[in-house]
């Protein structure tokens, strides 16, 4: 799943277009679009590092993330001194002084972000009027949002898309919805290019059979340490690609399942073990 | 369409350079070997190699390299786990943090947060923390533990540093250990009786399954026979053994392939111990790496120490030691005997 974070609706109007994404009519916090395939969400969170924050972990918890395979991307403006679209490998808090780093593990060439597009951003708590440093860009958003998505994703999987709107404003109002909406809209193409390429990696196959664990759980009476030393030997079964769902039909069939007990029920999983390794 | 293959970056594709070490040579050096990589400043390498929720496995599919200075000491007393070989004052150093080969039950996956390597170019640092320990006692140090010296030779040339060290300090034994296939370093630097290589052996099926990257049994057997010939001491380590499910023929299989590449006569000695490692560790191993069938094994949980049920364990060493017994000499065989170690220390 793909959660997107915008800090205004200007920015992510072509990305709730070209999505298809609808409004979720629900009280919310933020104006939040979401897929009907559930593949993706996203939230406008409004100016600022703070609200930022508050918008990635609304997001990440009313939507249940899963940290193995779901990715929270911030797409949006910022100042600097070249056109394009960018992609962040380090971000600085001016008001604190802190870095933080997200991962840059993904080959993102092919979507028109090779790796002269990566550069180093830094969010500021007003709109610059000028460049103090001309190689970096500036936003307002991406530390708080780096901050609280790193406390349900790894740092692979918290990206940072930015295309430049300006080079810095002394008003505010120089910057027009309707631009940003255009610049916006001419990154569309690689925004969807990303996804694409990033849902190869939003598969994880490492689970088990939940359901066979849970009945074979319940008809060994299995205490909440049984429950652990089972789910490891599902665990290990997937791993080594062994018939567990075979080797538990048999002890259906020589009658050690289910057990009487929960000390038969761990004279079953000790068994289990055996036939396993 | 993509393919997972291509969706990663080329391994150091990514170089985080602290600011403190952004003029020393090496990183000069190694900055002009991957002139093509993205270079990112940092303040300190913990910045990067500290950060929470770091996936180890993926980071491995594209590691990037961090150039660093050690703020903390760089030598560290053996830990119980680890074979002392019976000398008295055990240390290991710490230059280089992870390893570009990933064997799957690498112990630095649970000891570290991230995938990511870690030089620290200071080096000098390591030897002066050393000549301070020599001018109290001997000391045996491994310097290749955290990491794979050898295989990061051509990057660091830190393996013929710490051995030109070594060979000029009479009172320093060290042991370098790998899983490499390279020879080239054996015709570079002087044979020394106090400069150790060690092989770790694996049969090839563990190695292909278990060991991704690394050099194959019979490449590794060709560079430690290079060694002898060359006039170095070489160490057999076959620890970890690792469990299979047909272990004994994969064992004795591997064994007749030493025999037959290896004048065993010439082995300084062989150490031999299955696989063990802190429980906290295995807790992270399984937490990321819940599909490998080494990290998911039901293993029994000891004095802390997760390891193969006690039987097996047994079964597997004794077997191991009495077919290896047909090789060398019974001393020369060191065992690794933590859990009485550690008794015996309490």
């Amino acid at each position: 799943m793909f959660f997107f974070q915008c800090a205004l609706a200007a920015e992510a109007k072509p990305l709730i277009s070209a999505l298809s994404l609808r409004k979720d009519t629900n009280p919310c916090p933020y104006d939040t679009y979401f897929a009907e395939d559930s593949s993706c969400v996203l939230a406008i969170s409004g100016i600022g590092s703070l609200t930022g924050a508050s918008s990635a972990t609304y997001l990440l918890t009313r939507f249940g993330f899963r940290s193995e395979s779901d990715f929270f991307i911030n797409f949006g403006s910022c100042a600097g001194k070249n056109p394009g679209l960018y992609l962040i490998n380090k971000i600085t808090d001016s008001t604190t002084g802190r870095t933080f780093y997200p991962d840059m593990l993904y080959d993102l060439s092919s979507c028109g972000l090779p790796a002269s597009s990566e550069n180093a951003l830094v969010t500021v708590d007003k709109i610059v009027s000028s460049l103090e440093d001309p190689a970096s860009l500036y936003d307002m958003e991406a530390s708080g949002i780096y901050q609280a998505a790193s406390h349900f994703l790894s740092p692979h999987r918290i990206l940072f898309l930015k295309y430049v709107s300006d080079s810095g404003v002394k008003d505010v109002k120089a910057i027009t919805r309707e631009y940003l909406t255009e610049c916006a809209q001419k990154q569309i193409p690689s925004v969807l290019s990303v996804m694409e390429k990033l849902k190869d990696a939003c598969d994880d196959d490492s689970a088990f059979d939940e359901e066979l664990f849970l009945s074979t759980a319940l008809a060994l009476r299995a205490s909440e340490t049984m429950r652990h030393e089972l789910a490891q030997l599902f665990r290990f079964a997937k791993a080594e690609d062994l018939p567990i769902e075979e080797i538990l039909d048999s002890l259906h069939e020589e009658g050690l399942i289910p057990a009487a007990s929960k000390r038969e029920g761990k004279v079953v999983i000790d068994e289990l073990k055996k036939r396993l390794i | 369409m993509s393919s997972k293959n291509d969706l990663f970056n080329y391994p150091f594709s990514h170089i985080y350079v602290e600011h403190a070490v952004a003029d020393h040579p090496l990183t000069k050096t190694i900055l002009k070997r991957f002139s093509k990589s993205v270079v990112i400043p940092i303040e300190h390498y913990k910045d990067v190699f500290n950060r929470s929720r770091q996936n180890f496995g993926e980071q491995k599919k594209s590691q990037s390299l961090i150039l660093a200075r050690r703020s903390g000491p760089s030598v560290y007393k053996g830990a119980p786990v680890c074979q002392d070989f019976g000398y008295d004052h055990f240390y290991y150093a710490s230059s280089i943090m992870n390893c570009i080969f990933d064997c799957e039950y690498c112990f630095l996956k649970g000891m570290y947060g991230s995938g990511n390597i870690v030089v620290f170019v200071d080096l000098e640092k390591a030897f002066a923390e050393v000549e301070e320990l020599l001018s109290k006692h001997p000391v045996y140090l491994c310097v290749s533990y955290d990491t794979d010296l050898i295989a990061l030779e051509s990057l660091t040339g830190f393996a013929s540093r710490w051995a030109a060290f070594a060979l000029a300090h009479e009172n320093l034994t060290i042991e370098i250990r790998t899983k490499s296939f390279r020879k080239d370093i054996y015709d570079t630097i002087t044979p020394c009786e106090r400069v150790i290589f060690a092989y770790t052996l694996s049969p090839d099926e563990i190695i292909q399954k278990h060991e991704k990257k690394t050099a194959t049994l019979s490449e590794r057997l060709s560079a430690a026979s290079y060694a002898m010939e060359k006039g170095f001491p070489v160490r057999l380590c076959f620890d970890p053994l690792i469990y299979c499910r047909n272990w004994k023929d994969a064992y004795s299989s591997m064994l007749f392939e030493v025999k037959d590449r290896i004048d065993t006569g010439r082995l300084k000695d062989i150490s031999v111990g299955s696989f063990r490692i802190p429980s906290d560790y295995m807790k992270k191993l399984r937490k990321d790496f819940p599909g490998s069938s080494i990290c998911q094994f039901p293993y029994e949980n000891r004095g802390g120490v997760f390891q193969y049920p006690k039987n097996l364990q047994n079964e597997m060493e004794k077997t191991l030691v009495t077919m290896l017994q047909s090789l060398v000499s019974k001393e020369k065989i060191y065992m690794t005997d933590f859990e009485e170690k550690d008794e015996g220390d309490t």
